[in-house]
């Protein structure tokens, strides 16, 4: 485990070091970064509701399937026992 | 508890940790990006203090509460402040940094098109924190 | 146990030392503040639903509100409250008859009216952190020299507090326990405990030199005098991440209690809880400087902060998982306590979502210090921490008042709130990127701005009704509830979870 840490902050250290030089520069033709940040904020939040639907719609179902007063809902193994 | 797999908690968070490592992956190739400084970038120094902003131009000229720059152009702004903490924020243009007396933060931006934006201030400093505003004028270019 | 069915006069319980005395002080104490802070929400919430002034006459009172709003709901009703549920519960989990230290435990609750009559009195402007320089030349005295002794007196009381509840668990634990058969909710408290321990004195030692600096007789955070704010920024930060943990591990230790006993099931996986909580608490010291990307810290400090944040969210996505999983194939009743925990976690994971969108380091550029961070953090502290406990005081209201509250009330409490949290808080997320920055008295007549203030004042709204409800609930159910089936309050068809009490009789 520890060394595995290691490696990942020596790796987070170096790394930006390393790339602060592949970084394209033609002169006159500039980065847009409001492109830049807007792409990767709609591309996390695509997945972040992605996730949230799975989550949210697992609790749903969760609620509707295990309430007592469904139909189908029948007793746990571990009920009248002392655990 | 026992008598049940664990194998579920696994694969789920192995994708937790799959999702986590995609995320810091693209968030670090766009920081490497934007982080990149063109290097025919013209200075605007930036001071904030309770409670305006102030710029002055590569070529000396001063302005309070607004700032005119030229599309096509990259500005690189040197922020700081001379009382208390401040952040110099362009949210139309997702520039943000704060301004720290003491200390020069740069961060630079590249107008697109003509146009007119908010600037405000976006940390705490005190009576007047909520109308710490300016406006910037994106002009075509002059020359 | 049963307070209220056996009447006593107030100073023997004010003056004692026994944990379900210290427990119910603490519990009247932190209530009384969440009714308090919560006022002054509703207040800005109505400050902001135009733009232009409207209930509040000026900035400077604008901001001595929202100052004491954060400082009240953090240190003086979220730990407290904990402390309550931990007093009450943490000795009988542990099967020992009270605090390892109960003189101490009576102390440290009583450092808690005195600093929060500083808070209030003094009732500060520079925002809950403090920040330097402001704090140090510009805030106004003696309010801020108020607030700066009342941390400092909290911190004193919240180390106190955890060095009790770790000698309880660890030294004071059964014999017959192994640490391994200790509840979860202990290990919750054994957890945050033990960050408090390493976390609160750098802060503690960072007040004392804001205190130093204010009085003009040091400059370590001035940088006239050549001093440093980011450096209080760190030490500040080096505390307060990690004391978001603290903040949330006991209230997820609460839903432990209830999300099994509501589903009729035992917890899905014992040793993933304690897992995620230890891991957690020592993972949650490497992401602190994610609050300061924009202070200019480079690309390095960025990206091993970055990393270090993310690293956190597989311990809370455990959690998250072993409730679903305990859930799965129960039978659940879902009576008041556990509407609050599911909803609770359920904005959790929306919480830990926007946290983790957050702390991608370019995203900072459009989040940092709008609406978005104060949506966000709001889905923790009310969502999440504010829910668990709501649920959790529910849950053991039968045990402290052997009443029985009104659970139609209870259910009417919920479901307001968590459409008042979705609405005030989803919505705040939004009006961030409109560029909305916090802390603000007024804003610009922008109409997207307007109209997204205006439904989360409504929110907020109904959240205070929804509290005014609870209040209600709580005040006449505790005197005239009708007497609760002690073995079996939520008619769940088993022992109530606290036998010990019943064998072991008041010292």
């Amino acid at each position: 485990m520890l060394p595995w840490v290691f490696l990942v902050v020596s790796a987070a250290m170096i790394l930006p070091a390393a790339a602060a030089f592949a970084a394209g520069d033609e002169p006159g033709e500039y980065l847009d970064r409001r492109v830049v940040i807007w792409n990767l904020f709609f591309k996390m939040m695509t997945v972040a509701f992605t996730v949230g639907a799975v989550v949210s719609g697992t609790i749903i179902w969760l609620i509707w399937r295990f309430r007592e007063s469904n139909p189908k809902a029948k007793p746990t193994p571990y009920e009248g026992t002392d655990w | 508890m026992g008598g049940h797999s664990n194998w579920p908690e696994w694969v789920y968070v192995g994708i937790v940790i799959a999702l986590m490592t995609w995320v810091g992956a693209e968030a670090w190739e766009a920081e490497r990006l934007i982080e990149h400084v063109p290097e025919d970038a013209e200075v605007i120094k930036v001071v904030g203090q309770q409670w305006f902003w102030t710029f002055e131009h590569e070529d000396g000229t001063t302005e309070i509460g607004e700032l005119h720059v030229e599309v096509g152009k990259a500005y690189k702004f040197e922020i700081t402040a001379t009382d208390v903490n401040h952040s110099f924020n362009i949210h139309d243009y997702v520039v943000l940094l704060d301004a720290i007396p003491g200390r020069v933060n740069t961060v630079w931006f590249a107008p697109t098109e003509p146009g007119v934006h908010d600037i405000q201030c976006r940390e705490y400093c005190g009576l007047i924190h909520y109308n710490m505003r300016g406006t910037l004028y994106v002009e075509e270019p002059s020359a | 146990m049963l307070e209220l069915q056996k009447p006593r006069p107030i100073w023997q319980i004010m003056f004692s030392t026994h944990h379900t005395d210290v427990g119910l002080l603490y519990l009247i104490t932190s209530l009384g503040f969440l009714f308090l802070g919560g006022a002054l929400a509703l207040a800005i919430r109505a400050e902001l639903f135009l733009p232009g002034a409207q209930i509040i006459s000026d900035a400077m009172t604008f901001n001595r509100m929202f100052t004491v709003h954060g400082t009240t709901l953090i240190f003086l009703f979220i730990i407290p409250f904990a402390s309550a549920v931990g007093n009450y519960f943490v000795p009988i989990m542990v099967r020992y008859k009270d605090m390892a230290y109960p003189k101490l435990n009576a102390i440290a609750y009583w450092m808690i009216p005195p600093s929060g009559a500083l808070i209030w009195l003094g009732f500060a402007d520079f925002t809950w952190y403090a920040t330097p320089p402001y704090s140090i030349i510009s805030a106004p005295g003696p309010a801020a020299d108020m607030w700066i002794f009342g941390l400092k007196i909290l911190g004193i009381s919240s180390i106190l507090g955890s060095i009790n509840f770790i000698v309880t668990i660890l030294k004071c634990k059964h014999p017959d326990m192994s640490i391994g058969q200790v509840p979860l909710l202990a290990w919750s408290f054994l957890s945050s405990s033990l960050i408090i321990l390493v976390a609160i004195p750098t802060f503690a030692a960072a007040l004392l030199m804001l205190l130093t600096d204010r009085l003009g007789v040091s400059g370590f955070f001035n940088p006239a005098l050549g001093g440093d704010p980011i450096a209080y920024a760190h030490l500040f930060w080096f505390t307060f991440h990690p004391e978001v943990y603290v903040l949330v591990i006991p209230a997820i230790g609460m839903m432990y209690e209830i999300i099994p006993r509501f589903s009729r099931k035992p917890i899905f996986s014992y040793n993933s809880g304690v897992f995620a909580f230890v891991l957690l608490s020592i993972v949650g010291f490497s992401s602190w400087a994610h609050h300061m990307y924009a202070t200019g810290m480079s690309f390095t400090e960025k990206t091993v902060f970055m990393v270090g944040t993310l690293a956190a969210v597989p311990a809370s996505a455990m959690h998250v998982f072993n409730f679903i999983a305990t859930m799965w194939n129960g039978r659940i009743r879902f009576s008041s306590p556990m509407m609050w925990a599911v909803g609770g976690i359920a904005l959790f994971f929306s919480a830990g979502a926007g946290g983790v969108v957050n702390s991608a380091m370019p995203l900072d550029f459009t989040t940092h210090d709008t609406y978005w961070v104060v949506g966000h953090f709001h889905l923790f502290v009310m969502g999440t921490i504010a829910f668990g406990s709501i649920g959790y005081l529910y849950y053991m209201f039968p045990y402290v008042t052997g009443r029985m509250y009104n659970e139609a009330m209870g259910k009417i409490h919920f479901i307001m709130s968590f459409v008042g949290t979705v609405m005030v808080f989803f919505t705040q997320h939004v009006l961030g990127l409109y560029g909305m920055p916090r802390r603000v008295f007024d804003y610009p007549p922008i109409p997207e701005w307007i109209a997204m203030n205006q439904i989360a004042s409504i929110g907020a709204m109904i959240i205070g009704v929804s509290m005014v409800v609870f209040l209600a609930n709580m005040i006449h159910s505790s005197a005239r509830g009708a007497p609760a089936n002690i073995e079996d309050p939520f008619g769940l068809g088993g022992r109530y979870y606290y036998p010990f009490e019943a064998r072991n009789p008041r010292h």
